[in-house]
């Protein structure tokens, strides 16, 4: 089927009043389980999974569909408003979004995020319609040693987002290497720094981490000293609650390079959103004209983030539809979902139901503009909330962290590993250790030692599989050229 | 007179009282059906076909609900499952993976035998694949390539006494051959390392691969089952591919907290079996392509012993440290 | 920076802490880098670089020695104070329930470390707590951490 007449059927399917109806409320919903720190789609999409029996297979994939993408333009909202990511990949937002809320900008912010969303949402599904099948193909030629390559080119970003000490910067960034190292080694079964307690046998979970540092130690840090009754200047006047054009300008770049990266990373099963957020952050500061800006307060540092965990969604959705492979916990889910409703996930779905695929492609087009229309006017709904005293937001954020950690596990243990990572955001606000190379190193770190291993396995102990493959010997170039440029400027600097 | 009637009276009590004792247990409240993976996951797609299977056959008369407690290779399910001591309104779905978890792991406080096995429900089949291109066209040529370029061929599995794990052990020691073994941590990265030629072979789910090999992208060598499965006709079983190897099998069944008395047991365990016995789950066992391996309580306690004996023996064989 | 001395001292120590562990288990496996193998670099170089980090300080300090700020202990031990209310908010969780912990906690923070009349601190506690309420389990089905008293 060529593209334009499987479009039309697309939209002929998608646009009936039913389908734009569950497309509506799978955005909406979306948008709401986003905006929630810890509640995240695959909690909602199994949750709903018994209402779907009950309608057409692809009215509900449309509406499913519509949280897992939906959830990524909400995510942003906490992340800026109150410094608590609302989804792990929003964690990057916070570092500029948080900080243009702190000048006042934090209507803007969250303009630029909607947009950027938007923009690199449709890109996605742009890239998922047009290039699906060779991208799967490709993607398949990325195993270990490639994926080993991406985590270092990842690791590198560290020397970027090192602010003013370095050495600090890699502190942290250990730290979170080993934090993540913590659990059952998947190769040996062995464990590893549990010390003891069944409940860190799978590690200690990403949102935990992250809520913990970012908002609780955000808070604490505020609660020093009594003065102000309110925790962010308020943005008055349209002009503050909108991006200005300048604004919108230096985002040019950013808007591309979130939505290119973003669905590339998604392509690739077993990365992620925050992934993808984080290379899109780094490669905006590295290609930046002002880069020691960033984590000040810049817009293309919300944009490219922001563009990069939702054009990841409709990359994810490769892998999934043409070849029956999940690359995250949501698109197994909605591969399970698939399955009860008695289709067959595999190579040849799309051929055989035309329909569902173009049927879901053309409302996730709809999808990207009803999220748009949606998020812009919430802007200064949302803006309200700064203007609330600050005991109250302070309460606030300590109660929705503790329901968002719990509600991802249930478990009283993950509060409490809470707790005791807000004062570890709190200790390293005071003694100016970065958290964000705390967060990379977790991400990646589990992830980058994996695929070491696999990586040599492969090649019976052989270093070399690394720089003998092609694609994952130009990664590990880019990665080199990452760390020695700015290494060098820095030495180039302490030689007076 | 009065005397008469008092024992009238008492005779109309015991009467009356009688058929409720005999009657036993019965849910009143809605049950908390735990599952030990997240939402998608084996267990929990499983869990939530069972309760609408359930509720459509009107063989309980309040809901199941599926809770998710992930955690430790099931540990986490298992310590909440135990820590509901006595509770007839709560069920959880089991998978042998939890005898695994519970030899190997020094942190679990408590283990499989601490539950009360109540029925086991079906045994998961799973067939052996290679990419389509390849060389090999029976499980042979597979193994005496291996023999020929011993640890080169490469196999992607899960994590140390997962299924598939078991199954290179059970065959490398059999034949002598060697490959390795390659983890990954999702079935998706599994099989984007074998359809992109970074690894040779892989132990799969039928229902996983059936999509592939229809595709073409696939090739089936030899299926780990009793009998052939019907959809895999053509494929040969192990054993008749010249492999008399015994494998533990994947066996999905369900268990109840510790201290549950004997009526809400033998009440769940009746469910259960009239679930067994409905068009609905053998439809299901089917389009899955489960055997249907149905066990009461007390067989299926022995059975659990067995398996935890084998699943010892082979892990003791392989070097992997066994704390109980 | 002041507290580098410390921070460089606490994180040396738990890279001698990683690597020590790390030397228990398999260095290098018949099939590769066994669990040993990384968390003894990443041990040895959080090592290394906490040792320049102490070094730096050090050497900082002694060309030229920061006044002795006041410590500004008050701050820190408000901030210390809000993290005791949060951790004993998470203490009486399984008590309590987390409607009537966190009522506790914002009224903490209302009353004592915004020094607010006790009626809105009052009305903090309880209108936020209600909205707890209001929008995780009854609108998202959300189960909040219940305590003994059943909620």
């Amino acid at each position: 089927m060529d593209i334009t007449g499987g479009l039309l059927q697309g939209f002929a399917v998608a646009l009936t009043p039913a389908n734009l109806f569950w497309c509506f409320v799978g955005v909406f919903l979306g948008t709401v389980v986003g905006v929630m720190p810890g509640l995240g789609p695959p909690a909602t999409i199994a949750m709903l999974l018994p209402l779907t029996f009950q309608m057409n297979p692809t009215s509900a994939i449309i509406m499913l569909a519509g949280i897992y993408y939906g959830a990524k333009y909400g995510g942003s909202t906490t992340s800026i408003l109150l410094n608590v990511p609302g989804e792990s990949a929003s964690v990057v937002t916070c570092l500029d979004g948080f900080a243009m809320a702190r000048r006042g900008r934090a209507g803007a912010a969250l303009g630029i995020a909607a947009i950027a969303s938007f923009i690199a949402g449709t890109v996605g599904v742009v890239g998922l319609m047009l290039i699906a099948p060779p991208l799967a193909r490709f993607a398949l030629s990325f195993s270990s040693p490639e994926y080993f390559a991406l985590m270092v080119l990842g690791l590198a970003m560290v020397v970027l987002l090192a602010g003013r000490s370095l050495v600090k910067a890699v502190l942290a960034m250990l730290v979170g290497l080993w934090i993540a190292g913590m659990g059952i080694d998947l190769f040996t079964s062995t464990s590893r720094f549990t010390f003891g307690h069944s409940e860190l046998l799978d590690g200690i979970d990403f949102v935990v981490v992250a809520i913990g540092v970012f908002a609780i130690g955000e808070v604490l840090g505020n609660m020093e000293t009594r003065e102000g009754t309110q925790m962010l200047p308020v943005p008055k006047g349209l002009r503050n609650l909108l991006p200005s054009l300048e604004e919108l300008r230096a985002c040019r770049f950013a808007f591309l390079n979130g939505s290119v990266i973003g669905f590339l990373i998604g392509v690739l099963p077993g990365t992620g959103s925050t992934i993808a957020s984080f290379m899109s952050y780094g490669l905006e500061k590295a290609v930046s004209r002002h880069p020691e800006k960033f984590g000040t307060g810049v817009p293309e540092g919300v944009a490219a983030p922001e563009g990069a965990n939702n054009s990841e969604t409709g990359g994810a959705l490769v892998p999934m539809l043409t070849l029956g492979i999940p690359g995250s916990a949501t698109t197994a889910i909605l591969l399970a979902a698939l399955i009860l409703w008695g289709f067959k996930p595999g190579p040849l779905m799309i051929q055989e139901n035309p329909a569902l695929f173009w049927g879901l492609v053309a409302s996730m087009y709809i999808g990207n503009v009803l999220l748009l229309v949606l998020n812009i006017p919430l802007i200064p709904l949302f803006a309200q909330i700064l203007k609330s005293p600050v005991y109250v937001l302070y309460s606030l954020i300590f109660g929705i962290s503790i329901v968002g950690v719990y509600s991802v596990s249930g478990s009283l243990f993950d509060v409490w590993m809470l707790a005791g990572f807000g004062l570890l955001g709190y200790a390293m606000r005071k003694l100016d250790y970065p958290a964000a190379p705390l967060i990379l190193g977790l991400v990646l770190g589990d992830s980058m030692e994996r695929a070491l291993r696999q990586s040599l396995m492969m090649s019976q102990g052989d270093l070399a599989i690394l720089v003998s493959r092609p694609i994952s010997a130009v990664i590990l170039g880019l990665a080199a050229i990452v760390l020695l440029v700015p290494l060098a400027k820095k030495v180039g600097e302490v030689r007076p | 007179m009065i005397h008469w009637s008092l024992i009238a009276v008492l005779a109309f009590a015991v009467a009356w009282t009688e058929p409720a004792a005999a009657q036993g247990f019965k849910p009143s409240k809605p049950v908390d059906f735990v599952v030990h993976t997240g939402p998608g996951g084996g267990n929990d797609v499983l869990a939530r076909f069972i309760a609408s299977a359930i509720e459509k056959e009107k063989l309980v008369p309040v809901r199941l609900q599926v809770s998710n407690k992930t955690g430790g290779g099931g540990l986490t399910a298992l310590a909440y499952l135990v820590e509901k001591r006595g509770d007839p309104h709560t069920i959880g779905t089991f998978t042998s993976i939890w005898i695994t978890t519970s030899l190997m792991r020094e942190e679990a406080k408590v283990t499989i035998k601490d539950l009360t096995p109540l029925v086991r429900l079906a045994l998961e089949p799973a067939v052996i694949v290679v990419k389509n291109d390849a060389p090999y066209r029976t499980l042979k040529d597979f193994v005496d390539a291996a023999k020929q370029t011993p640890g080169q061929l490469k196999q992607s599995g899960g994590s140390i006494g997962s299924r598939d794990w078991v199954v290179r052990q059970l065959l490398t020691k059999h034949t002598g051959a060697q490959w390795a073994f390659i983890s990954f941590p999702g079935g998706g990265e599994r099989i984007a390392a074998l359809l992109g030629g970074h690894v040779q072979m892989m132990v799969i789910e039928p229902q996983e691969a059936g999509e592939h090999i229809r595709a073409g992208t696939m090739r089936v060598l030899a299926q780990i089952a009793d009998k052939r499965l019907p959809a895999f006709a053509s494929v040969p079983t192990l054993k008749e591919a010249g492999f008399d190897v015994r494998t533990l099998p994947v066996v999905r069944g369900v268990v109840t907290p510790p201290g549950v008395p004997p009526d809400v047991l033998a009440y769940w365990e009746d469910v259960f079996a009239r679930l067994a016995r409905t068009a609905t789950w053998k439809k299901y066992l089917e389009e899955n392509q489960f055997e249907d391996a149905f066990q009461r309580s007390a067989e299926f306690a022995k059975f659990i012993d067995r398996y935890a004996e084998e699943m010892r023996g082979i892990l003791g064989e392989a070097g992997v440290k066994v704390v109980r | 920076m002041k507290g580098d001395l410390a921070s460089g001292a606490v994180l040396a120590a738990l890279g001698v802490y990683i690597v020590v562990q790390a030397r228990r288990w398999e260095y290098l496996g018949p099939d590769g880098p066994g669990p040993g193998f990384f968390p003894v670099w990443y041990g040895v170089v959080m090592i290394a670089l906490a040792l320049v980090l102490m070094a730096t300080s050090a050497a900082r300090r002694a060309t030229a020695p920061t006044p002795r700020a006041t410590a500004k202990l008050r701050e820190i031990g408000r901030a210390l104070a809000a993290w005791g209310a949060l951790a004993v908010c998470v203490g009486l969780l399984k008590v309590l329930g987390f409607l009537l912990a966190f009522a506790l906690l914002a009224f903490f923070m209302t009353a004592v470390m915004y020094r607010r009349p006790i009626l809105p601190a009052l009305a903090v506690a309880v209108g936020s707590a209600l909205g707890f309420y209001l929008l995780f389990p009854l609108a998202l089905g959300v189960a909040l951490p219940t305590g003994l008293l059943g909620f």
